[in-house]
């Protein structure tokens, strides 16, 4: 049996290596998988405008406004670039679960640097994405190299990059003292837009243009679609992999800086809140435009449904225990709907 | 212990056993007598039934038409457990082991194992599987993990759990491959103990020396039927060599490819090992040739072609490109150096399903289509005019260059994998079984390709497991058996009966 991996849509591999293969069983369900085909490719794009509508309709004077939509887009910046960020290893069939750590470790280098050591915070910040790189090389290094489980791997590298961000910060919690150029980076704006918005947009587009026009973008979906027939074809799987990696490192590094940035704060451990929502994203994005695969518009598509529902139920003054019944629910649903369609594709 | 086995009423007999798959007919009409007390030889090419027949028997494939009957009575076995119950055990090729138990543990591996509060009993385990392995002569330690044994033990193993199971019928399928003379010397034994003990053994293999030394009877199957069935001591081995072929050349006559004369080398293989795959391989190939390499599943032709690739790391040896030596650490590096290698398994290592024709026929050489040369975007526009042109070439059939591979049928797949090696250009081609699921008509058009490419003064090293193609396409042919290549035929030496011969191993 071939290893199974973990994926959305794991080929499954039918046939014996002599003599003919297997008939596959004639599919009786054929017409509820176009079905559920078509329920997964459009069905959260629909469940996007409705929430959209729902939430219009319930707070007509905040919602539908653009200062909503501004502080959407704002709060979901962070968010994206790092989903976006994940979406290349997830394209490869890699995982990286390491990103939420490099996110606590990037902000506690970026700010206790600078505070408590006195850098300046452009080294500080400099540091912090030097972390995001070599935590991105050494995940690379162990799962495309040496051949390590990428979940158990970055699951484990997770907990070494939170040991060096509490070295660093030894866990506490830092609000003074953060440079106003540090805090302008995120604050700042530029045509009525936050920084945050147009950093994401175009870490976004670079990862589109990667993932969709460029060879290696190519390469690297050949390689989730088949890595042995990659290999053959001459493709540096390895480099790739090892590439993907990077790219989740410095996102995360990015993400970190951002975060406190933002703020003008630092708190411990505060990355693994992105953990979830990245990830989800993710996949729900793999179920529009192009169901079956990781895509970067879905992605996109996939934060913005996330932060919608987030703040369209704040504004509803739920109680939190709420908002977080409401919420896993709403992912749980979805994610079941994408796997349909997955599973059809 | 039958007196007379000839006259008793057979143990097993399988009737007129039919079983078609889509665009396959694996049995054709298999009829086979299985008597107690008898070892009956189970013969014929790959692809001639003989896995499909034995899987009848463990209930994992369910025949179309015909029957099996065990003792008289119509069986039909579903799934291992049932065909246990009649008394069937297995011995396959690939050991169907669990490594990390004890000897003892596999051996009564759901036999159901003696208990006492719920836990096992190792004492008592042990000592019943000791009784069983002193029947067979098997100076095995029970409690040692399978892990740490040889492959002939861990087959011993094997045969230990269908005694244990109380199986009156032992099937074996190819058990010696992998094996050393002494220890197929002993399995012999074995095997011959248990028949005298009224067990009836049914062995498969493509060594027609053990068919000779060990067999009473005999069955031959060609194209999923049973074509011969008689006592082993009514047939000699030039005999069977041309039951097992057919003797017939049905393949449409192609002119016998001359062996072109001063043309260069193009590749040089020497001293290639693999330790225990492919031992001291040598040989070169020059521009204009087809050199076809013969062999049975399994004698290393996969594994050599993949060391040369570069697919595969060889222990030692080495690869020259027209008189140069090139240092091969990868597929990128024998690419760069003109070799291009059509691997076997197109599901797993061909195609990338999921791929549309167009982006799994640019992916080797997909620079070539860029917007601009130093712009490492590709131009769709200009991959989509290579991709059409190759799919009117190789008359793949799709609705557009941008259909999933995935959809296709698996001789178009295949020749979307040719596509792509084609694209990519190389000076020297292997193609690994590149007829493997192609109708007739996609043969021959195969066969054309390499044609073409050996005129156009390209090396062509052809893997086959289909003799017949190999005497009608090679003006060369080597032949390996278990790692070796062991012969060479060249221009009118090469026929399907030399073939049969040097692979076989008849002496």
């Amino acid at each position: 049996m071939p290893e199974e991996m973990l994926s959305p849509a794991a080929a499954t591999v039918v046939g014996t290596p002599e003599g003919p293969r297997e008939p596959v069983a004639a599919e009786p369900g054929a017409r509820a998988h176009r079905l559920n085909g078509l329920l997964a490719r459009y069905g959260l794009l629909a469940a996007f405008v409705l929430t959209v509508v729902v939430f219009s309709i319930a707070r007509p004077d905040t919602f539908p406004t653009m200062e909503n939509l501004k502080s959407i887009l704002t709060a979901a910046s962070p968010p994206l670039i790092i989903a976006a960020g994940l979406t290349v290893v997830l394209v490869m069939q890699d995982f990286d679960l390491s990103f939420g750590a490099m996110i606590g470790l990037a902000s506690g280098a970026a700010v206790a640097l600078a505070v408590t050591f006195g850098w300046s915070w452009e080294a500080a910040m400099l540091a912090a994405l030097g972390f995001g790189l070599v935590a991105g090389l050494v995940n690379g290094y162990l799962v495309a190299v040496a051949g390590g489980s990428s979940f158990i791997v970055t699951l484990a590298m997770g907990t070494v990059l939170t040991g060096i961000e509490y070295a660093i910060t030894s866990q506490n919690t830092i609000y003074s003292g953060v440079s106003q150029d540090y805090v302008d980076i995120a604050s700042g704006t530029i045509l009525g837009l936050s920084n945050m918005i147009w950093i994401a947009a175009v870490l976004a587009a670079g990862i589109w243009l990667l993932l969709d026009r460029t060879e290696i973008g190519r390469f690297m979906y050949a390689i989730g679609g088949n890595p042995e027939a990659a290999r053959l074809s001459g493709i540096r799987v390895r480099t790739l992999r090892t590439i993907g990696f990077v790219i989740v490192g410095l996102s995360a590094a990015v993400v970190g800086i951002l975060i406190t940035s933002q703020s003008g704060s630092y708190t411990p451990n505060s990355g693994v809140s992105y953990l979830l929502p990245a990830f989800a994203a993710a996949f729900l994005g793999s179920a529009v435009f192009r169901p079956g695969e990781f895509n970067l518009p879905g992605t996109v598509v996939g934060v913005l449904f996330l932060g919608v529902i987030q703040t369209g139920l704040t504004m509803l003054d739920l109680q939190t225990y709420i908002i977080n019944l409401v919420q896993g629910g709403i992912l749980v649903t979805a994610v079941l709907v994408s796997r349909l369609g997955q599973r059809s594709a | 212990m039958s007196a007379n086995p000839d006259t008793a009423v057979p143990l097993v007999a399988v009737r007129g056993l039919v079983k078609r798959y889509p665009g396959v007919v694996a049995l054709s009409g298999a009829d086979v007598d299985v008597r107690a007390g008898s070892i009956l030889g189970l013969v014929g090419k790959n692809g001639a039934g003989k896995s499909t027949l034995i899987k009848v028997l463990a209930g994992v494939v369910q025949p179309d038409e015909g029957e099996v009957r065990v003792e008289g009575e119509l069986v039909d076995p579903h799934g291992a457990h049932q065909s246990a119950q009649l008394g069937f055990a297995f011995v396959h090729q690939e050991l169907a082991d669990v490594p990390n138990l004890t000897v003892a543990e596999n051996v009564q591996l759901g036999l159901g194992y003696p208990k006492r509060l719920g836990f096992v009993r190792q004492r008592e385990l042990r000592r019943r599987t000791r009784v069983i392995l002193d029947r067979l002569g098997a100076d095995l330690d029970p409690g040692a993990p399978l892990g740490a044994l040889s492959i002939a033990q861990r087959r011993l193993v094997m045969i230990a759990r269908g005694l244990a199971a109380d199986a009156r019928v032992l099937v074996l399928d190819e058990p010696t491959a992998s094996l050393t003379d002494e220890e197929i010397g002993h399995l012999h034994d074995v095997l011959r103990t248990l028949r005298d003990e009224g067990v009836a053994v049914v062995y498969v293999s493509h060594r027609l020396d053990e068919i000779f030394s060990l067999t009473d009877q005999v069955a031959v199957m060609r194209d999923g039927a049973t074509v011969h069935a008689s006592p082993t001591a009514a047939l000699t081995p030039p005999g069977l060599i041309a039951l097992i072929t057919g003797n017939v050349e049905a393949v449409e006559e192609r002119p016998r490819r001359p062996s072109p004369t001063g043309t260069p080398e193009v590749l040089r293989v020497e001293h290639m090992t693999a330790p225990g795959i492919v031992e001291d391989a040598s040989f070169a190939v020059r521009g204009g040739e087809i050199l076809g390499i013969a062999g049975l599943m399994g004698a290393g032709r996969t594994e050599l072609v993949r060391l040369i690739y570069g697919a595969d790391r060889p222990a030692s040896g080495t690869v020259s490109m027209h008189g140069t030596e090139v240092r091969i650490r990868g597929p990128r590096d024998a690419m760069a150096a003109g070799i291009v290698l059509l691997p076997e398994d197109r599901r797993n290592q061909g195609a990338v399903m999921d791929f549309s024709i167009r982006k799994n026929i640019t992916l080797p050489a997909l620079s070539q289509f860029r917007v601009a040369k130093p712009v490492p975007l590709p131009h769709n526009g200009r991959e989509r005019d290579a991709a059409e042109l190759l799919v009117k070439q190789l008359s793949i059939k799709a609705a557009s260059v941008d259909f999933p591979v995935r959809h296709l049928s698996g001789g178009n797949q295949q020749k979307v994998v040719l596509a792509k090696w084609l694209q990519a250009g190389a000076d020297v081609f292997i193609f690994d079984e590149p007829t493997h699921g192609v109708d007739v008509e996609g043969k021959q058009e195969v066969y054309d390709l390499m044609a073409t490419l050996a005129d156009e003064g390209k090396g062509v090293v052809f893997i086959s497991s289909e003799f017949t193609e190999l005497v009608g396409a090679c003006n060369r042919v080597l032949v390996m058996r278990e790692g070796r290549l062991v012969g060479e035929l060249e221009g009118d030496a090469i026929t399907d009966g030399a073939l049969v011969e040097r692979c076989y191993a008849t002496t």
